[in-house]
């Protein structure tokens, strides 16, 4: 286990270092006028900003200029932002952004679970019946309707109705009410869609006949063994979640006014935000890579068929 | 027949705008039209004696990215700053401009140095409303420019002011071509120290700064209004803080109306009124609230519920909000300086439009076959015709010193009053142009098939002859799509489908970077705004060599009469050159003005009028009065004529 561990550790850092070099290559062939915004390339001589450039070390070679952070890095500085923010620490802006978007991620997931696993149970226990179909029904309106329809719907007019807030205020508690709805309904159809899936497989197996005909009580064969072994393979995607409780949503976070991380990813790319995007790209490659391990590990510790290693 | 639908609907559309707009005069009146003077002024004095609120609830709609005024250029940012720094002087509420941070001041003869009289006693203040140790004097007005004027502080858009002071263009290069090792034999501590004898900007004495100009500029106050980059600032603690300088509220000092006493980044702001302001018995409201709000439906709805004290009301929500009970609250925007143009490309690497665009009976063509109205329609659906706009610098914006407006002389008067929607002189224009390009069979003459290259925007095939391809470059935005497609529709229809084949071409992207700057177009969207009280702002920019030349045209004629203009001996006679300059580029269509950037309406509970009249800089809320409900159209009418009655005493008293 502990060779394993390492070996996974070495070939995550690997992934994480060649990921970041790519894209800190790949940031320093975009065009130098996208440092600037339009207005201000219209304003000003190209001398000026090129001067403007060279002070801000962006002009140095791309290896001076990772060789620079990577020093910084490990000094604990993450650089300034350059476009979004301008002169704005990294560190003080994710030090402010990430606590909100991490609560609201991780209030929705754990409202997902519940609901989610709890819907589908009850699609299971009332399969082809009204609670089945209800689901279903929930399921397919998710998916199948654009998202922004009702949110938008939920925001002005389920807001109205119980006289919740629009946005996000940080002193009001019922301001989190209607995003971290909106966060979890996805995920609440995607935990019920599978858990019912798995659980109906389950159901069909030889074991669980052969344990019914025994004689086991049906509780407890749903409860000891269709539902864990049904739940398995759900928990390998929860530390990858990690990812997405940082990484935020842009759509909910920008229709109730919530200063996360949602959507900064996208904002800093397309303003040519160089330092910014790296550190991101840094963080999420680390998340994803964090989450994809220790989702391996969590499913070799709850599921003592799989083994990690070849010796066990 | 998709092609077909969507120019159709697009036509429709905008006709159905127009046919709205021409609804708007069956509206209800102007209460004010049958009022006296007497009683025009009663009733707004009815309105100005209730009680007021003192707190004002708005909001923003994109981050604020850091409060340094010297080197953001966020238009978010100049609204903070506008009221939490003072300037040397401000508008009053007719726009005259009246002592703020300098109690008097004077200039020479010809406009070229201009000296201020601090106010004595000053103090900064912190983001608590505190005082601090640092007192306000002419030395930060002399160290605002010391800051910019070092390349390592990062003021990068400092153009206008660079020029204007005397000795800083020098001052500025010289520590850049140190910086960058290109001149290695001085250093740079002796260039620094060398400010106060190199650049034109001095504390005569602790209260007297006085600003040498290269060059003659009647305008400056409004420079000093519109330019963040003449504000003061405390150097010393600048340079304490170094990069970490006004990145927050609580990395920056205070001197305005306001301090900035709770920041949350992308959030909300609060502005407190400074208990230590020079003019606090001016300051009306204790607390102005900023909240991000991202999106106009949700202001709307806010507004509705009570949360918020202003919002903004686009066309399409002004036309749902006629049958409800916020309909006597919809307020007309004010004005804007700003002009939407269509610039053409003189050096693409289209051949069918660079031959055609080089002559005049084309652009011509192009110019007139615009249908202003129906573009318009599009963002003022009520009445459009209150934002044509024929001129680069706007109508309103550029008095001379006998009050005409700077549009009103001659010859841009004529353009300015000049109908452009007539189809059928656009079509005699084309076919003159065709005379004088076209062949018999419809050849270009001297034009090649090929391929043209607008990668990484578009790539298409021309064959040399008619009808003329013509590439318009916008961006992905639903509403420039539509107005996009009206250009289309209405192009091809005045000028002829059999002439001219208009692509559309929307991109998502760096548009200036990616499109305009590289010349990936024959036809672009863009906008640009009056700065300050001087066309020069605009028309120094647009000559043949001119940073915002964007379509590389060479027109000497213009750059000579902008010449002739900046040596003139008079404010008058300046605004006459610069007049007959914009004209000539105006009437050879090298470019083409169509509308101005005004849209949509408003509601709000403050009232009107109270507050000074900011042509050039951000709105001030100095003064400003908030009523407990919100100002319905006949209030605004009302107090808007007592308005213009006021300014016209107040202005004709002042001479």
């Amino acid at each position: 286990m502990g060779k394993y561990i390492l070996k996974r550790t070495v070939n995550s850092l690997i992934t994480v270092i060649i990921v970041f070099i790519v894209v800190f290559m790949l940031l320093r062939l975009m065009p130098l006028s996208g440092y600037f915004p339009q207005e201000v390339l219209k304003e000003t001589d190209e001398a000026t900003r090129m001067s403007y450039l060279r002070n801000q070390g962006l002009l140095d070679h791309p290896l001076v200029q990772l060789w620079r952070f990577v020093k910084n890095l490990f000094h604990g500085d993450l650089g300034r932002s350059l476009t979004v923010y301008p002169q704005v620490p990294i560190t003080t802006l994710l030090a402010e952004k990430i606590p909100v978007t991490a609560a609201f991620g991780f209030s929705s997931m754990v409202l997902g679970i519940i609901l989610g696993l709890s819907l589908g149970l009850l699609m299971v226990r009332f399969k082809d019946k009204w609670g089945d179909r209800l689901g279903t029904g929930y399921i397919l309106a998710v998916r199948a309707i654009p998202n922004l329809i009702y949110l938008f719907f939920i925001q002005v007019w389920i807001s109205k109705w119980f006289g919740l807030p629009m946005v996000f205020y940080e002193d009001q508690p019922s301001s989190w009410i209607l995003p971290v709805i909106c966060l979890s309904l996805s995920s609440i159809a995607w935990y019920a869609l599978w858990l019912r899936r798995f659980m109906v497989d389950e159901e069909n197996r030889d074991y669980v006949k052969f344990a019914l005909v025994k004689g086991l009580p049906k509780k407890e064969v749903w409860k000891k063994h269709i539902f864990k072994n049904a739940i398995i393979p759900l928990v390998v995607y929860l530390p990858s979640d990690l990812l997405n409780i940082i990484a935020g949503s842009l759509v909910i976070e920008s229709l109730y006014a919530i200063p996360g991380t949602g959507g900064l990813l996208t904002t800093a790319i397309k303003s040519q935000d160089n330092n910014l995007v790296q550190v991101i790209v840094l963080m999420y490659a680390v998340t994803s890579v964090v989450g994809v391990f220790l989702g391996d590990l969590l499913v070799a510790a709850v599921d003592p068929r799989i083994k990690l290693t070849e010796e066990g | 027949m998709k092609r077909f639908v969507a120019m159709l609907l697009t036509l429709v559309m905008a006709l159905s705008l127009t046919a709205c707009g021409n609804s708007g005069e069956e509206e209800p009146g102007d209460v004010t039209q049958d009022q006296t003077p007497e009683e025009i002024l009663n009733n707004a004095d009815d309105i100005m004696n209730r009680d007021f609120e003192d707190v004002y609830k708005t909001y923003f709609s994109s981050s604020y990215a850091s409060f340094n005024y010297f080197t953001t250029s966020y238009a978010t940012v100049r609204e903070i700053i506008a009221n939490c720094i003072d300037g040397l002087v401000e508008p009053d509420i007719y726009g005259v401009y009246v002592p703020s941070l300098a109690e008097s001041w004077t200039s020479n003869e010809d406009q070229t140095v201009w000296t201020f009289k601090i106010r004595q006693g000053l103090k900064w203040v912190d983001h608590t409303g505190a005082e601090t140790e640092y007192e306000l004097t002419a030395q930060d007005f002399v160290d605002g420019i010391r800051y910019i004027g070092d390349p390592l502080n990062g003021a990068y858009s400092l153009r206008v002011i660079r020029d204007l002071i005397s000795g800083l263009y020098d001052y500025y290069w010289t520590l850049d071509d140190i910086d960058s090792g290109l001149i290695t034999d001085q250093n740079r501590e002796d260039v620094v120290a060398s400010f106060d004898d190199m650049v034109g900007v001095r504390a005569v004495d602790e209260y007297t700064v006085e600003y040498t100009l290269e060059s003659s500029a009647p305008y400056f106050l409004s420079l000093i209004e519109s330019s963040m980059l003449l504000l003061p600032v405390e150097y010393d603690y600048a340079m304490e803080l170094g990069a970490d300088f006004a990145v927050d509220n609580e990395h920056m000092l205070y001197c305005g109306a306001y301090y900035v006493s709770d920041f949350q980044r992308d959030k909300a702001i609060t502005l407190t009124a400074n208990p230590h302001y020079w003019d606090k018995e001016n300051v009306t409201i204790e607390t102005v609230e900023y909240q991000m709000i991202p999106d106009g439906t949700t202001s709307l709805e806010m507004f509705e519920r009570g949360e918020i004290d202003y919002t903004t009301v686009e066309a399409e929500a002004y036309l749902s909000l006629q049958d409800t009970e916020w309909a006597d609250n919809l307020l007309p925007t004010s004005h804007s300086f700003s002009t939407n143009y269509l610039w053409l490309d003189f050096a693409g690497d289209n051949p069918e439009f660079n031959i055609f665009i080089n002559n005049e009976n084309f652009r011509k063509a192009l110019q007139y076959g615009l249908n202003r109205e129906a573009v318009a329609s599009l963002r003022e659906p009520v009445d459009p015709s209150r934002i044509l706009r024929n001129t680069i610098n706007a109508e309103g914006a550029i008095y001379d010193s006998n009050g005409v407006d700077y549009t009103d002389y001659s010859p841009l008067k004529e353009i300015k009053e000049t109908d452009y929607n007539q189809p059928e002189l656009a079509r005699q224009y084309m076919e003159a142009a065709i005379e004088e390009l076209c062949d018999e069979e419809g050849n270009i003459i001297g034009c090649e098939a090929g391929t043209v290259d607008y990668l990484p925007v578009c790539s298409f095939d021309v064959d040399g002859k008619l009808p003329v391809t013509i590439c318009y470059v916008g961006t992905d935005d639903e509403s420039e799509i539509i107005m996009a497609q009206l250009f289309k529709a209405m192009l091809e229809e005045s000028i002829g489908a059999e002439y001219i084949d208009f692509q559309i071409q929307a991109y998502s992207g760096w548009t200036y970077g990616t499109v305009a700057d590289p010349l990936n177009y024959d036809i672009y969207f863009d906008s640009l705004s009056t700065g300050y009280a001087d066309p020069s702002g605009l028309l120094t920019r647009m000559t043949t060599d001119g940073a915002e030349n964007v379509g590389c045209y060479e027109v000497p004629e213009f750059d000579a009469l902008v010449e002739k203009a900046l040596a003139a001996d008079n404010f008058e006679d300046r605004l006459q050159y610069f007049a007959e300059a914009e004209a000539y580029l105006c009437e050879g269509a090298y470019l083409i003005p169509f509308i101005s950037s005004l849209r949509g309406y408003y509601m709000s509970y403050s009232v009107p009028y109270t507050s000074p009249l900011t042509l050039y800089g951000n709105t001030k809320y100095k003064g400003t009065l908030v009523m407990d409900e919100p100002l319905t159209i006949d209030e605004y009418n009302t107090l808007t004529a007592a308005y213009e009655l006021e300014r016209a005493e107040a202005l004709g008293a002042n001479g």
